[in-house]
């Protein structure tokens, strides 16, 4: 559990200057922002199940 | 038109030299260069985030690099062993004083087994990267806003 906290401070703090760097408007920002911290996450969990099948 | 016409009427804007002073200051403390330029918001945001990075990485119990060789296994600079540390050194510079300080108080550079033993010690590494090529994004940002390449 301890693990996948970091992991969302993480995808949290590197959206937060993703999204700040780039697109126009407040409103894309954020949405942007959301849609890599969700990729951010997705993706860990992705990893991380297929690593646990992998001795 | 053909190309030495496009050439011709392209514009280029010249870099103001105020634009590279604030990266350079973007670089060195993490959010100046924003609050120069009065992006308040920016600031608060992208330097917040990379010190907060930095000091929750700290916090974990992560290791920074340096350029100094390891005296068990290598006596020079040019040794694979040593030259294997300048990636990741690299990422932690780019928190300019924070890293500057802790180098000069030596905090978070040691070799030491028991901090390296902490579940959260290779985690810490990495956000204390992480910090430096998010702060390198920061003054990249802030150069650009500083060249009127975007607002």
């Amino acid at each position: 559990m301890k693990h996948f906290l970091v992991m969302c401070l993480f995808a949290a703090l590197a959206s937060i200057v993703f999204g700040a760097i780039s697109k126009d408007t407040p409103r894309e920002r954020v949405i942007y922002g959301a849609k890599v911290f969700a990729e951010f996450i997705a993706i860990g969990l992705a990893l991380g199940w297929l690593l646990y099948f992998i001795p | 038109m053909v190309k030495s016409e496009r050439l011709q009427t392209a514009r280029v804007e010249p870099v103001p030299g105020r634009a590279w002073w604030i990266a350079l200051l973007a670089w060195f403390v993490p959010g100046a260069g924003h609050m120069v330029l009065r992006k308040w918001g920016r600031a608060a945001i992208m330097g917040g985030a990379v010190w907060v990075t930095f000091f929750v990485g700290l916090a974990m119990g992560g290791h920074m690099w340096d350029l100094s060789p390891d005296a068990a296994v290598s006596t020079s600079y040019f040794d694979w062993t040593t030259l294997i540390q300048v990636p990741p050194m690299i990422g932690n510079l780019g928190t300019g004083i924070a890293y500057t300080v802790c180098w000069l108080l030596d905090i978070g550079f040691k070799d030491d087994p028991a901090q390296a033993a902490r579940t959260t010690y290779e985690s810490g590494t990495y956000f204390l990267i992480i910090a430096g090529l998010m702060n390198y994004l920061t003054t990249l940002d802030a150069f650009d806003t500083a060249a009127w390449r975007k607002e």
